[in-house]
C-alpha cells in the first residue's frame, strides 16, 4: 500500500478554499496573517484535529470538543501558553527520570510517558524537533546522565531563545562527546563541533568555507569534557586572531555563536526547517514566503514567537498544510494512545518505535531523522500495522490499557455502530470519502462483526482498521 | 450523539458473584443422593494435565485458617484494598452468602469443597473442574443463588436467553453465559469452559466401563510415583506437552547456550526423555512439600551431560553456605573440566560470544589451556550465593541497591593454582581500568586486606570527592573481590560478601560438610530477605512499574507493595534436584511465614 500524501482532503472544507484564497497562498502578507474562520475556511473538527496533530501528538475527544467551542485562536493560546503548572509537572518527571536514569532505554520510556501526560504537548513537540536538529546520539555518548541533561536543556529552551539554546549546546558535554569534540587543544584544534555548528545547526551547506570551520575550531580550543564534565583549560586556548565568516578578531566560542547567528542564512535555514515540521514537508516553500519570518526571527531568535506566527497563520489552516506531513512513528503511535485516553507501557513502546526507525535519544545521523517519505516503506508499514494491532489488542505487552469501546461508551455511545462513527470522528475527523466510510461502517453492521457478546473486540478491530488507513499516517 | 457521559460502573454485585462462581463452585442437583465413582474416572483419557486435590481442607486450613487470615488482614496493602468500594462490595456479597446459607464463609467453603477438587486441561483448550461437596443441600442453595443473579444480569443486558438449562439424559445441564456449562450430580459439581467438556464428562459417567484418565498407563505410573498420602497430586502428559512449541523451544535452549547447558544439565535430558511428570503435595505445619518425578532414563556415565552426575555413591552437591542477609543460594555438582571437554557435543555452535570468552580466558590465564590447565583445577562442587548488601555510610550508598553475588569453587591443588587465579583476576581488573580510562572514566583501585588470616584482593571505585554520598551511581554496588581461603576460591561482586563467605567457609571446614548424596542441584531462596531488598528499592521498582506497565503511581505502588507482602509470606523456598532410585526427582519445600 502506498501512502498518497497529495490526495485532496475528504470532508475537510477549508482545504478547498475558493479561488481568491488559492491565489493568496503565495502572498506572504495573507499567508502569515492570523486565520479567521469564514465560510470558505470554517473552524470545524477537521481543523481542530489538524491543529492537535501538528502542535501536539493528537487529541482526545474532550480536547477536540473544547477546541471546537473555544475557536482556533483561543485553542492556540492554550497550546502555546497552557494554564497548568508546567514547571511542577516537568520537575516531577525530571525526578522520575533521575531516579531511573541508568540507561537511555529508561530515559526514552520516561520521555514517552511525559509526552502522553504533559499538559504542554507543544513543548514536547518542539523538544523532539530540537532533538532531531542537534541529533546527539546516546549510543555514542554512553552516559545516560549526560543525555538526560541534554534533553532537559532542549526542553528548557525549546520554546524560548534559540540564541541561548545554541550557546548552551556549544557547552553541552553530551553534544561534544557525540561529535568527538571532547578534547580541543591549541596544538590540534578539533573541527568536529565547528563543522556541525555551521552545517547542521545553523547556516547550512554552501554558506561557509573550510577555512571558516578551521578558524572557528581555533576559537573553541581550550574546551574539554573530562569525566563527563565540561572544563575550560585556558592554556589550551588559542588566543590569536581568527577570521570567521568575514569577521576578524581574537574570538572565543561565544563569539563564534554570535557570528553564525548574525548570518541571514541561519534564520532562513531554521525557519525552513520549522516550516517543514509544522506546516508542510511535501514542497519547499517559496523564498518570498520565508523571508518575512526569517527577518523577524533573526532579530531575537524567539522560537515561541516564530511558532506562534506559523500556528496562527492562514497558511497553517490552508490546504498547503493539511495532511501534508507523514507522521513520524512517535506521532503515529501517540495519536492512537492520546485518542484512546490511555497510558501504555512506554518501555515497550520505545522499543517498538525504535524498530519503526525512531529510536529516541539515538537519532541515526548528524542530520537527525530525515522524516517525510523516509518513514514509510514496505517494512515499516507492516511494523506500523503490527504496532497498532499490539496497542489495540487488549492483551500482550500493552495489556488492556487502550479500549476503544470503553472510550466510546464514556462519550455516550451505546451501540457498536455509534461507537464506530465516534472512532472515525476521533481519529480521522471525517476525512474519509463517503465510499470508504460506508464500506467501513458496513463491516460493523454485519452479523459476523457482532462477535458474539463482545463489542469491545469488534471495536478493537475497527479501530485498527481506521488507524492503518493511509489517511491516519498523515499529520 | 456523544454528549451523554455515562459514569463507568464499578464492579457490580452480580459480577462479583459470577467471578466467585467460576472460582469456586455452583450448580443445581437434579438427582437424589447417590454414590459416585472417584472424580478422576470422569476425566477424559486425553487429559494433558490433571490436578487432584484429595484433601482440600488441609489447604483451606493453611491458606484460609484463622492464622493465615489474621496475617493477611494485618497487611497494610490489604487494609488499603479493603477500603476501596469494589472490595466493600465484594465483602457485601460474602456477607449475603453467609446469611443466606446460614454459615460463615470458611465453613461454607469447607462444606462445598470438602469432598475433593479435580481439575483437568484437555485438548482444544478444554478445562474441566469437578468439585465434590460435603453438603448437597448447601450446594443446591448456592447454585440457586448464582442462578438468580445470572438471570438478573442477563435480563439487565437484554439477553434473558443467555441463562438456560438443557436435559442430557437424566442430568440437567446449565449455562450462565452460553459458553461455560455445568451440572450437579448428587454432591458433585462439574464445570467445563465449553459444552463439549461437560458432554465428555457426562458420557464417561454414563459408560462407566469406558476408558478414562485412570485407565491410562502413564497416569497409573505417575500416581504410583506421587504416592498415596498426598494432599494433592498432579499428572502431566509430557509426550503431548513436549510438542508445544514454547516447551520444545525451552528444551532445545540448552544446546544453544553454554550457561543453560551447564545449569540445566541432567534436568533437560530427563524431561526430554520422559513420558510423564508426577507431583505430590504434602503439608507439614506451615510447610508445603512438593515431590515431583519424571520417568526418563537417568543419564549414562558416557553421556556428554555426565558432568552433572555425582560420580560415586554418596557424592553430590554440598549444602549451601549460610551468610548474613542471604537472599538466595545455589549449590551444584558440575565437573567443569568434563563439561568444557564435551563442549562440541553440548553446544556445538561456535558463537562469537564463546570465541571472545575463550580469547579473554587465554589472556587472563597467560595462554594456559582453559580445559586442561584451568578448569581441571576445580572440583565439581560449585556454590553461588546472593545476599543483600550492607553499605558503609562513610563510603556511600547507591541510589539503586543491587544484591551482592559470589561464586565459590573448590580447588584440586589450591597451593599451585592460587597465584594463577590472582594474576588472572588482577589482569581482568587492569583491563577494566584501561578501557574505562580510554573513556575518561574513573577506574578501580586495588587493595589487599585481611579477613582473619585470609588475605584477599578487592578493587573499588573511590567516593572521595563526591559530596552527596547517599545517592551514588549503580557502579558503587560493585567492589569485586577475590579470596582463596583453604581449598576454596571465592569470586565475589563485593568485598563484604567475600568476607562473610571466608567466615562461613572456615566454619564449614571445622564441621566437615557432608555432600547431599545424589543431589546435583540445590536452590534456596529466603522470602523475607528478597522482600527486604525489594523494599530497599521500592521507589525504583514503582517507577519501573509505571513505565513498564503504563500504570499510575498509585497502581504501581499497589502492585509493588503486593509483591513485597506476598514475598514476606514466604519464609524459605528450597528446591533440590537429583537422581534417586533410578528416577530424576525434584523436591520443593515452601515454608510459609504466617506470623
Amino acid at each position: 500500500m502506498a501512502v498518497q500524501i497529495d490526495k485532496p482532503p475528504g470532508q475537510y472544507q477549508s482545504g478547498q478554499a475558493g479561488p481568491a484564497a488559492s491565489e493568496k497562498l503565495g502572498d506572504p502578507g495573507w499567508a502569515w496573517a492570523a486565520y479567521q474562520p469564514d465560510a470558505w475556511q470554517p473552524w470545524n473538527l477537521a481543523q481542530a484535529g489538524h491543529l492537535f496533530r501538528r502542535a501536539a501528538f493528537g487529541a482526545d475527544w474532550d480536547q477536540l470538543q473544547q477546541a471546537l467551542s473555544d475557536g482556533p485562536q483561543r485553542t492556540i493560546d492554550k497550546l502555546l501558553r497552557p494554564q497548568a503548572n508546567i514547571a511542577a509537572f516537568n520537575r516531577e518527571h525530571d525526578e522520575y527520570e533521575s531516579s531511573t536514569a541508568s540507561s537511555t532505554d529508561s530515559l526514552r520510556a520516561w520521555w514517552l510517558r511525559r509526552i502522553i501526560q504533559t499538559p504542554h504537548p507543544l513543548l514536547e513537540k518542539m523538544t523532539l524537533f530540537w532533538h532531531s536538529h542537534f541529533a546527539a546520539n546516546g549510543a555514542k555518548v554512553k552516559n545516560a546522565r549526560l543525555m538526560q541533561r541534554h534533553v532537559q536543556l532542549l526542553r528548557s529552551q525549546a520554546l524560548n531563545s534559540f540564541r541561548a539554546l545554541l550557546k548552551a549546546i556549544s557547552r553541552d558535554p553530551a553534544v561534544l562527546i557525540w561529535l568527538g569534540a571532547e578534547a580541543n587543544r591549541k596544538a590540534l584544534p578539533n573541527e568536529n563541533f565547528a563543522r556541525s555548528l555551521m552545517e547542521a545547526f545553523t547556516l547550512g551547506a554552501g554558506h561557509y568555507t573550510k577555512k571558516d570551520v578551521r578558524e572557528a575550531a581555533r576559537a573553541f580550543t581550550g574546551w574539554f569534557v573530562l569525566r563527563g564534565q565540561l572544563r575550560y583549560i585556558s592554556r589550551e586556548h588559542d588566543g590569536n586572531v581568527k577570521q570567521i565568516l568575514g569577521q576578524k578578531g581574537n574570538f572565543t566560542s561565544d563569539d563564534v555563536v554570535r557570528i553564525v547567528l548574525e548570518q541571514p542564512a541561519t534564520s532562513r535555514t531554521l525557519v525552513r526547517k520549522l516550516y517543514r515540521w509544522l506546516i508542510c514537508e511535501t514542497a519547499e516553500p517559496d523564498p518570498k514566503l520565508i523571508a518575512p519570518l526569517a527577518q523577524s526571527f533573526a532579530k531575537d531568535y524567539d522560537v515561541l514567537k516564530l511558532v506562534e506566527t506559523m500556528l496562527r497563520s492562514n497558511l497553517f489552516f490552508s490546504r498547503v498544510a493539511y495532511r501534508r506531513r507523514i507522521k513520524c512513528p512517535v506521532e503515529f503511535a501517540l495519536g492512537i494512545v492520546k485518542g484512546l485516553e490511555g497510558v501504555v507501557s512506554t518501555t515497550q513502546l520505545a522499543q517498538d518505535l525504535a524498530d519503526l526507525g525512531q529510536n529516541l535519544y539515538s537519532p541515526p545521523t548528524v542530520k537527525g531523522w530525515t522524516g517525510g517519505r523516509h518513514w514509510i516503506n514496505s517494512a515499516t508499514l507492516v511494523r506500523r500495522h503490527n504496532l497498532a494491532m499490539a496497542l489495540l489488542r487488549g492483551s500482550g505487552p500493552y495489556a488492556n490499557k487502550l479500549n476503544p469501546w470503553a472510550v466510546a461508551k464514556k462519550h455516550g455511545c451505546s451501540t457498536p455502530e455509534s461507537a464506530a462513527r465516534f472512532l472515525l470522528d476521533l481519529f480521522l475527523q471525517g476525512d474519509l470519502g463517503p465510499d470508504v466510510r460506508d464500506a467501513l461502517l458496513k463491516k460493523i453492521q454485519t452479523p459476523a462483526a457482532a462477535d458474539g457478546d463482545d463489542p469491545a473486540g469488534t471495536l478493537r478491530r475497527f479501530a485498527h482498521e481506521i488507524v492503518t488507513l493511509p489517511d491516519f499516517h498523515l499529520a | 450523539m456523544f454528549c451523554n457521559n455515562k459514569p463507568q460502573k464499578s464492579m457490580t454485585l452480580e459480577k462479583v458473584a459470577l467471578v466467585l462462581l467460576l472460582a469456586v463452585f455452583a450448580a443445581q442437583s437434579t438427582m437424589a443422593a447417590q454414590t459416585l465413582p472417584p472424580a478422576n474416572q470422569w476425566i477424559p483419557q486425553d487429559a494433558v494435565i490433571s490436578l487432584e486435590l484429595s484433601q482440600p481442607k488441609a489447604l483451606l486450613e493453611l491458606f484460609a485458617g484463622e492464622k493465615a487470615t489474621a496475617a493477611v488482614t494485618a497487611l497494610p496493602v490489604y487494609q488499603k484494598q479493603a477500603s476501596t468500594p469494589q472490595f466493600k462490595e465484594f465483602l457485601n456479597v460474602i456477607e449475603f452468602l453467609e446469611i443466606t446459607l446460614d454459615t460463615d464463609w470458611r465453613t461454607g467453603l469447607s462444606k462445598l469443597t470438602g469432598g475433593g477438587i479435580t481439575f483437568a486441561i484437555c485438548p482444544e483448550d478444554t478445562l474441566i473442574l469437578i468439585i465434590d461437596a460435603e453438603d448437597e443441600h448447601m450446594l443446591e442453595q448456592t447454585h440457586e443463588i448464582f442462578l438468580n443473579i445470572a438471570r438478573g444480569e442477563a435480563e439487565k443486558q437484554g439477553q434473558p436467553n443467555r441463562v438456560e438449562s438443557t436435559q442430557y439424559e437424566d442430568v440437567t445441564t446449565w449455562t450462565f453465559n452460553g459458553k461455560e456449562a455445568h451440572a450437579i450430580i448428587g454432591k458433585r459439581l462439574v464445570i467445563a469452559n465449553r459444552p463439549e467438556g461437560l458432554k465428555a464428562v457426562l458420557e464417561l459417567r454414563a459408560n462407566g466401563a469406558s476408558e478414562n484418565l485412570t485407565s491410562k498407563a502413564t497416569y497409573q505410573a505417575a500416581k504410583r510415583a506421587a504416592g498415596p498420602d498426598s494432599v494433592a497430586t498432579v499428572f502431566a502428559d509430557l509426550l503431548i506437552l513436549k510438542n508445544i512449541p514454547e516447551i520444545a523451544g525451552l528444551l532445545e535452549q540448552s544446546s544453544n547456550s553454554p550457561l543453560a547447558a551447564l545449569f540445566f544439565a541432567g534436568i533437560v535430558e530427563a524431561v526430554r526423555d520422559s513420558s510423564w511428570l508426577a507431583l505430590g503435595l504434602h503439608i507439614e505445619d506451615n510447610t508445603l512439600l512438593f515431590r515431583a518425578s519424571v520417568d526418563g532414563k537417568t543419564v549414562a556415565p558416557t553421556s556428554p551431560v555426565a558432568f552433572a552426575l555425582p560420580s560415586k555413591v554418596g557424592d553430590g552437591a554440598l549444602p549451601n553456605l549460610s551468610v548474613p542477609r542471604r537472599i538466595a543460594a545455589l549449590s551444584l555438582y558440575r565437573d567443569l573440566h568434563q563439561f568444557y571437554a564435551a563442549k562440541d557435543d553440548l553446544f556445538p555452535e561456535r558463537t562469537s560470544g564463546l570465541i571472545f570468552f575463550e580469547n579473554m580466558m587465554g589472556i587472563f590465564f597467560s595462554g594456559r589451556d582453559l580445559t586442561n590447565e584451568v578448569l581441571i583445577e576445580t572440583q565439581p562442587e560449585i556454590r553461588l550465593v546472593v545476599a543483600e548488601q550492607e553499605y558503609d555510610p562513610a563510603i556511600g550508598t547507591p541510589q539503586i541497591k543491587f544484591p551482592a553475588f559470589a561464586a565459590i569453587f573448590r580447588l584440586r591443588h589450591p597451593e599451585q593454582f592460587k597465584e594463577v587465579a590472582e594474576e588472572a583476576w588482577q589482569k581482568a581488573v587492569g583491563l577494566i581500568n584501561f578501557t574505562r580510562g580510554q573513556q575518561a572514566m574513573p577506574g578501580l583501585i586495588i587493595d589487599r586486606p585481611f579477613q582473619g588470616k585470609t588475605k584477599y584482593t578487592v578493587a573499588y571505585f573511590s567516593t572521595s570527592g563526591i559530596e552527596d554520598k547517599t545517592n551514588l551511581d549503580s557502579r558503587f554496588n560493585v567492589r569485586p573481590a577475590l579470596a582463596m581461603p583453604g581449598e576454596y576460591l571465592i569470586l565475589s561482586s563485593t568485598d563484604g560478601l567475600a568476607r562473610d563467605l571466608i567466615d562461613a567457609l572456615h566454619q564449614e571446614t571445622e564441621q566437615t560438610p557432608k555432600p547431599l548424596a545424589g543431589t546435583h542441584s540445590l536452590v534456596e531462596i529466603e522470602g523475607g530477605q528478597l522482600a527486604s531488598i525489594l523494599e530497599a528499592n521500592r521507589k525504583t521498582l514503582i517507577r519501573q512499574n509505571m513505565v513498564n506497565k503504563g500504570n499510575t503511581q498509585e497502581q504501581a505502588e499497589s502492585a509493588t507493595d503486593m509483591l513485597i507482602s506476598l514475598l514476606k509470606f514466604l519464609d524459605r523456598a528450597k528446591l533440590g534436584i537429583g537422581v534417586h532410585e533410578g528416577l530424576t526427582r525434584f523436591r520443593l519445600e515452601l515454608k510459609l511465614n504466617l506470623q
